[in-house]
């Protein structure tokens, strides 16, 4: 007599925590990393935003190939997206195309990262990367979502 | 629109007339009064000795306003002719000469005479100056021997006229904070108990000169010198000076005393001629003190080496039990640093006593540019501890004064202060006289090879 063996393979309710911390996870860091764009010596402004974007825009147009109006254009977007899509993953709204924009916004400032030769950086933002790729991979156990995506 | 115009009387254009008459003539006098107002200030000096150091310090006084060079003196022609275009290029009428009695006594308008000759000269030549009835700032060491030393302190004691020595370390603002606002005011190093101080140099070519620029050998007799590489040389030679240790270890164990307020009781030292073929002096030397304070002893140690830079350059380090200071003229090896057991430093920094380090040591993380400023990172782990006796590492901390100035700019102000204003000198010749006689010890206690030790009574000239 033959036995069957106990079923090793995650459950349905596994893997929509496993996908739920990892939206939880990303769509906080998304959030407050658009946040703290606004933020210098502990108040937040709109003016700080652009102080610290034009900073930045500048700083790797000094230290790279990128022209100056594609940085200051990236930059001056990228803590509004970041805000956005950020409160999207936390609240779910269209969480598949949420994520893939986010990757997309990851992948844009690692680009940015590259082109200055800041590898500890890149490096970083990969580990987003590929959190979101995996996330990716585990949306169709989404729950608990404002604005679900429709599954296959 | 133009104001109406009134016609002008005959009599107004005689009043007028005569008021202008009145200005006019009196002019001359007016402007001569202003002239005899800057020159009451003018103060007229001579420069003895136009070698390294005498153009080092002909460049200092040159920046500072209201001084005349009037005469320069050399016993080398090379030397005085740079001295002499030097101060032509900046307005100064200022005659050449070789003796320097021709100088005192062809110049009675003389306020002061900068002495820069070799040690063995800095007696005989200040003595004169001041019987001369002049005031003189004088270059370090004092003198090679002793007895010079206080001859020139005697001499100054009894014409009444000024003497300051060229420690110029006691006037660089950043020595003068540290000493008075860091360690006396805040007492930031609790207990001083430890004082190290090094100059470490590479080795170095012995002077030459530029040929068909040499002095006759008679002349050179004729003024104390054996021959042309002894003249261009003279430091390294025991007929002429203290060696290293008077060069250059008399700036920094000067500020030993000087930050202390005290005199050493013993003193060990140990050198030796021991890589150079062509000097007298020690190359190499390691020198021990005892200094007797109100707070305790403190145990001191100073090498010079000349054969080798590794090892930090040069800086005096005061070490107490709260904290320690490391400071030279060179502003990258200064730094200040608060035992881990000693109170929190913060309130001095809001003082601005004392500053957070911006760059190097101590310093945060440096934010590139496309960083966001600001952002606290986490610190760098520190080195393992490797043993349990080990104590934890030291803050590191900044000195918020620089010296903006050549570094014997302040020192030759002072003087030029004291002879017009009666500013008290940093580097009166008592005090000098205490640094001349440690200094001296230490060739002393190296020739006799054992401990020397100072009695209250050798300090006082």
């Amino acid at each position: 007599m033959s036995e069957t063996p106990a079923s090793t393979s995650p459950s349905r309710c596994e893997y929509s925590a496993a996908f739920l911390l990892l939206r939880l996870f990303l769509g906080l860091r998304t959030f407050l990393a658009g946040l703290e764009k606004f933020e210098s010596k502990g108040t937040y402004s709109f003016a700080n935003y652009y102080a610290n974007m034009g900073r930045m825009a500048s700083g790797i147009t000094g230290a790279s190939f990128l022209p100056l109006w594609a940085t200051k254009n990236f930059a001056h977007s990228i803590g509004y997206l970041l805000l956005v899509l950020g409160a999207a993953l936390l609240l779910g709204l269209k969480t598949r195309a949420t994520l893939v924009l986010t990757g997309l916004v990851y992948v844009g400032l690692s680009f940015g990262l590259m082109a200055v030769q800041e590898s500890e950086g890149v490096a970083w933002l990969g580990i987003h990367v590929i959190m979101i790729a995996g996330a990716l991979v585990l949306v169709r156990h989404d729950r608990f979502a404002l604005w679900p995506t429709k599954h296959d | 629109m133009s104001a109406p115009s009134t016609p002008l009387t005959r009599r107004d254009f005689l009043a007028n007339s005569a008021k202008l008459g009145a200005f006019v003539a009196a002019a001359p006098y007016i402007a001569r009064g202003a002239d005899a107002a800057a020159k009451t200030d003018q103060l007229n000096v001579a420069l003895i000795g136009c070698g390294e150091q005498g153009a080092v310090l002909l460049n200092a006084a040159l920046k500072i306003p209201n001084i005349r060079f009037k005469a320069i003196c050399d016993i080398w022609p090379y030397r005085r002719t740079y001295g002499e275009r030097l101060l032509k290029k900046f307005g100064h009428d200022a005659k050449p000469y070789e003796d320097y009695r021709e100088v005192l006594s062809s110049h009675p308008e003389l306020d002061a005479v900068i002495i820069a000759t070799p040690d063995f000269k800095h007696s005989e030549h200040t003595v004169a100056a001041l019987k001369a009835g002049k005031h003189v700032y004088c270059e370090k060491l004092m003198s090679n021997t002793v007895e010079g030393a206080r001859a020139m302190v005697l001499a100054a004691r009894e014409t009444k006229k000024l003497l300051q020595l060229g420690h110029q370390r006691r006037s660089n603002p950043r020595y003068l904070h540290a000493r008075d606002k860091i360690v006396r005011d805040a007492k930031l190093l609790g207990r001083v108990t430890n004082i190290s101080g090094q100059w470490h140099r590479a080795v170095t070519d012995d002077f030459g000169f530029p040929v068909g620029q040499g002095i006759a050998e008679a002349k050179l007799n004729q003024y104390g010198f054996a021959n042309m590489h002894e003249f261009r040389n003279w430091r390294w030679f025991k007929r002429y000076a203290g060696g290293p240790m008077s060069d250059l270890g008399a700036h920094q164990i000067d500020v030993y005393n000087w930050m202390l307020g005290a005199n050493p009781r013993l003193c060990l030292a140990s050198g030796g001629v021991d890589y150079y073929k062509t000097h007298e002096w020690y190359d190499n030397a390691i020198a021990v003190f005892e200094y007797p304070t109100q707070e305790g002893i403190v145990r001191a140690t100073y090498e010079v080496l000349t054969t080798t830079s590794a090892g930090g350059g040069y800086h005096e380090y005061f070490m107490g039990d709260l904290g320690a200071l490391k400071i030279s003229e060179n502003p990258k090896y200064t730094k200040l640093y608060r035992e881990a057991r000693a109170p929190e430093w913060d309130e001095f920094a809001k003082k601005g006593i004392i500053a957070s380090p911006l760059s190097g040591e101590g310093a945060p993380a440096p934010v590139k540019p496309w960083e966001k400023q600001g952002v606290k990172k986490l610190a760098a782990p520190s080195n393992a501890t490797v043993d349990v006796r080990e104590t934890a590492a030291l803050s590191a901390w900044e000195i918020p004064v620089t010296l903006d100035k050549a570094i014997h700019q302040p020192h030759l102000e002072n003087f030029f202060d004291a002879v017009r204003n009666g500013t008290p000198l940093n580097c009166p010749g008592e005090s000098a006289f205490a640094t001349a006689v440690t200094i001296l010890k230490i060739n002393e206690s190296i020739a006799a090879q054992k401990a020397l030790t100072f009695a209250p009574g050798d300090f006082t000239a």
